[in-house]
């Protein structure tokens, strides 16, 4: 889907963030190249948003950075001054929220949440900066006028394209897509997915796509990574996760729903819930509800419960964290 | 004078159902819980430090609190008159401390008087609906809207008899209002939960319903509206002695406030016959508002400052932190 | 605008309360209302005021018909502003008096009730935004103390130790003894010097209240999405409390606003009373206790009437602040 990848814009190594003593996410690794869509799927309550917050830098507390490095075009984020980050946000990185019911000002106008944004990184007149604000709202396919509306004036897909002009606004090289479809109806889900696409083709920037729809990231992704309980357990690229899946939480996920063509298929989920993340299971953290962690297997099933799987590259571009993989 | 008052809140969620063991002695849930905030902790132990010293008031009351000893008056606080003496010279100390009694019994048995009132008309407005629920609606509206203390005020000058259980009736039926429309809102959202239309399905009558199953379920929340109309009760009861409409024979709080103010005390710089009542007050109604603040607290979270459980839960809860 | 008109509709409604209360509470006395009400009065009083038993009369529309045609006499008296002469005040009228002591209220009332209401969800945002800070941890608890106390024992401490002790104020009455009223500067500066006292009375007394409301939203406010994308956008620290969490959270409490006031009303009088201001509660409470039966409850109705004009003006406030309701 994309040329070769040469630049990598992201890069996130190590990161642990805890919410109070809990670590939400707990030793990430992840790349991000300019232009590329990648998408990071998983159950909710895994860690996402946080990781998603996280490169925003807008975790709240008791939410905060651990451990770990955040490099944006080889800079640390974590250190950074206040004003700093200030600068770099949304400029740099921006996000489209998974609400957009409730992630516009209700008492300000459309137009007004542009112009702020604008007149924040850069000195534009309020004017100009209005003009500008019609112009992205045309991009998204609506009307220019409707700058002069409320929020609650718009219906839900409108509200959302207004949340994707502005992420837009300040032409950043890394979008996060934080579960941007979840509220919406199907048909809407469709257009709104391709209205970024096409946005992408004419802008060029890299996509950071969360949701636990993984049907949805194998049509839109480049790359997949999986997260489970606070850590990625397999990445890959989109074509390749479809067709050989190594890690049994994969494996179950994308037996979760039905193939649109081909032979049917008996739908099978995945038993059990996630763990509590104050006290995650030891060793394998998926090894409760893993169909091969089986005490028959001794010595297997030692390692799984007892040795945290570290992600290994299998294949070339192809990462997993799981014992059976290794052994 | 509603100076404070606390948002709606639901405390059903967070009490533990069956209480708490601390050694040999089980302490119910609520108070377990209450115990645990901070706020309503500090509250509790004030209001309980009233309470005990109205309690035990004939022990250490130095002299009877309407003695007059024209030998001594208007003397400044000493070891002898702790609290230094009015200028008739009875001794404040013992006013306070008796004086503790009254204002506290009357400030509850208004209080829960008016919570009783408001209990009944909200619920009941709100299970039945309908034309009723119209009615209780525009009459609690309309104590609302007419201002408490004036209407306390010109009601007071009519009275022939001014005793304790007179002005407890007038102030429970100008103050029910305040509470009567955040219970009927609770009890709104638990009309139409299966226990109960379980129990209207099977032919209980309304009272029964209303006093057997809804009100059982809200007792948190009327436990909470009689925190706030018992300490509006105190402000209110003491102003109107403090004008000098109330029970002015009886030795209360605001009984003491008046004569300090009517014989210009406080314009001669004796502060003590007005400071010490004052305090008295003013701690009592703090306690009942750090109670309060606690009972907001222990029901959301988001409130607490120790946010680390809040989070928590929410994290759990898989919600999406945006 | 439908809304507007149940509003409206209401308030008309809650004024005929306040004027068939102050209709039938005499006559709820046992015996006959007259005497009851004469029976208040000492033999000096009634010699001094010889039209007193007309003026009850009047008062409850007659004293000899039935109970109906009083009470239409009384309505139609009063919707021509007639209330009656004031006992205490023989012969003025009740009308009189109460223009001559309104004002001095309203203005206290105003300016004190307004700044207590700014002040407090101004130091609510900022004790909210700012969770563990200087405002929260100290500031949130000196005003829920001060708050504690009732209005008329914060008077007392302001008049003692602010007025008397530190002489920094005058502590009695609305102006100099030896200036006249007037439009000239020398009175209203005089006007002004004399209601520092009870103004700041009012803001100690009632700015509590609207701290912890404030704050209770703001909190829950700043868990917003809107909040966080501000945030994410960033935009300012400052500007993302004030115009988007801020803004939003000031609704609630905007509705309280007028809620409270009947509140603040109550507090009125005994501040008045306290500092000798003579405004329309102090009036208030030497009418009842000088049994001036037509001037106390001509007051109940103008400060009914008030509170109900303080209602008025926060539904449109309201209605301007917030856009969500100007949708048809």
């Amino acid at each position: 889907m994309s040329a070769v990848a040469t630049k990598t814009l992201l890069e996130v190594k190590g990161l642990e963030v805890e919410y109070g003593r809990v670590r939400a996410v707990d030793g990430i690794n992840l790349s991000i190249a300019a232009g590329e869509i990648l998408g990071l799927a998983g159950e909710s309550g895994c860690g996402k948003s946080t990781v998603a917050n996280a490169i925003m830098q807008i975790l709240r507390p008791p939410a905060r950075i651990v451990g770990g490095s955040i490099l944006f075009e080889g800079e640390d984020l974590v250190g950074k001054s206040t004003e700093q980050l200030r600068k770099y946000r949304w400029r740099n990185v921006s996000m489209v929220f998974q609400s957009a019911m409730n992630a516009l000002n209700p008492v300000m106008r459309v137009g007004d949440q542009f112009v702020d944004m604008m007149q924040a990184h850069e000195h534009v007149s309020k004017r100009r900066a209005i003009v500008r604000a019609g112009e992205l709202l045309e991009l998204v396919g609506m009307d220019k006028g409707r700058v002069r509306a409320y929020p609650h004036e718009l219906s839900g897909g409108m509200r959302q394209r207004v949340i994707i002009a502005m992420a837009l606004a300040l032409s950043p090289e890394l979008i996060i897509l934080d579960e941007p479809t979840t509220a919406l109806d199907v048909v809407v889900q469709r257009e709104i997915l391709q209205q970024v696409e096409a946005l992408k083709r004419d802008f060029d920037f890299a996509v950071v796509f969360i949701t636990h729809d993984l049907s949805l990231l194998l049509e839109f992704a480049d790359r997949i990574a999986i997260m489970y309980a606070g850590e990625i357990v397999e990445s890959a690229p989109a074509a390749q996760l479809a067709e050989s899946p190594l890690h049994p939480y994969t494996q179950g996920l994308l037996r979760s729903f039905p193939p649109l063509t081909g032979p049917r298929v008996r739908l099978t989920g995945i038993p059990g819930a996630p763990p509590d993340l104050r006290e995650p299971p030891s060793g394998c953290r998926f090894h409760p509800r893993c169909p091969y962690c089986l005490p028959e297997n001794a010595a297997l099933y030692l390692r799984q419960t007892s040795e945290r799987p570290r992600l290994r590259m299998i294949e070339p571009e192809h990462n997993v964290a799981c014992h059976l993989v290794d052994a | 004078m509603a100076q404070l008052d606390p948002t709606a809140l639901d405390l059903q969620l967070a009490v533990p159902k069956r209480g708490i063991r601390v050694g040999r002695i089980r302490v119910p849930g609520w108070l377990a819980l209450l115990l645990r905030n901070r706020k309503s902790r500090a509250g509790l132990f004030i209001v309980a430090f009233m309470v005990f010293i109205a309690i035990i008031s004939p022990l250490i009351s130095v002299a009877h609190p309407n003695d007059f000893n024209l030998l001594a008056t208007r003397q400044a606080p000493s070891w002898h008159h702790l609290f230094g003496t009015t200028d008739q010279g009875s001794d404040v100390f013992s006013q306070v401390v008796v004086g503790a009694r009254r204002s506290l019994l009357l400030g509850a048995l208004a209080g829960a008087l008016a919570t009783l009132v408001a209990a009944v008309l909200g619920i009941t407005a709100a299970y039945v609906g309908g034309i009723v629920d119209e009615i209780v609606n525009l009459l609690t509206n309309v104590f609302l809207t007419i201002p408490a203390i004036p209407l306390l005020v010109v009601v007071s000058g009519y009275l022939r008899t001014r005793g304790m259980w007179t002005m407890i009736a007038v102030i429970a039926l100008v103050l029910w209002a305040f509470e009567a429309r955040i219970l009927r809102a609770q009890a709104l959202t638990l009309k139409n939960r299966d226990f109960i239309l379980a129990a209207k399905a099977s032919g209980e009558p309304t009272w029964r319903i209303v006093f057997g199953e809804l009100m059982p379920n809200m007792i948190s929340r009327i436990a909470a509206a009689f925190v706030l109309v018992f300490y509006i009760s105190l402000l209110v009861d003491s102003g109107l002695e403090f004008l000098g409409l109330g029970d002015m024979s009886a030795t209360s709080w605001g009984v003491t406030i008046y004569w300090a103010q009517v014989n210009s005390t406080v314009l001669q710089g004796e502060w003590w016959p007005f400071m010490f009542p004052s305090l008295a007050l003013g701690l009592t109604v703090l306690g009942l508002v750090l109670v309060l603040a606690g009972i907001d607290e222990v029901s959301n979270p988001q409130l607490r400052a120790d946010r680390k459980r809040g989070r928590l839960a929410a994290l759990l809860l898989g919600r999406a932190a945006a | 605008m439908r809304w507007f008109a149940r509003r409206l509709a209401f308030y008309v409604f809650a004024i005929w309360v306040a004027l068939t209360i102050n209709f039938l509470l005499p006559r709820l006395m046992p015996g006959d209302p007259i005497s009851g009400l004469l029976q208040h009065l000492s033999p000096a009083q009634l010699a001094a005021n010889p039209g007193i038993v007309q003026t009850y009369e009047a008062l409850l529309g007659g004293g000899h018909h039935s109970i109906w045609a009083d009470y239409v006499t009384y309505l139609h008296r009063i919707s021509h502003f007639n209330f009656g002469i004031s006992t205490s005040n023989y012969p003025t009228p009740v009308s009189e008096v109460v223009g001559r002591t309104l004002p001095y209220s309203i203005f206290l009332v105003g300016v004190a009730f307004i700044l207590a209401f700014l002040i407090g969800t101004g130091i609510g945002m900022v004790a909210a935004w700012r969770r563990g800070g200087f405002t929260d941890s100290v500031v949130v608890p000196a005003f829920m103390t001060v708050s504690a106390f009732p209005a008329f024992v914060l008077a007392l401490l302001g008049l003692y130790f602010l007025g008397l002790k530190a002489g920094w104020f005058p502590i009695q009455h609305a102006y100099d003894s030896s200036v006249i009223p007037g439009w000239n500067w020398t009175f209203v500066s005089s006007a002004f010097r004399h209601a520092q006292l009870p103004i700041i009375a009012i803001i100690a007394a009632y700015t509590g209240g609207w701290v912890l409301n404030m704050r209770t939203v703001m909190i829950n406010t700043i868990g917003e999405d809107y909040v966080g994308m501000a945030h994410a956008k960033g935009l300012k620290d400052r500007r993302v409390m004030t115009r988007y969490a801020g803004r939003n959270a000031i609704l609630p409490p905007l509705n309280g606003f007028a809620a409270q006031f009947a509140g603040a009303v109550g507090g009125l009088v005994f501040i008045e009373i306290v500092f000798s201001y003579p405004g329309i509660g102090y009036t208030l409470q030497s009418a009842v206790l000088g049994n001036d039966y037509p001037l106390a409850q001509a007051i109940l109705v103008v400060l009914s009437v008030c509170v109900i004009i303080a209602n008025l003006i926060m539904d449109v406030l309201n209605f301007v602040l917030d856009p969500r309701l100007r949708t048809s």
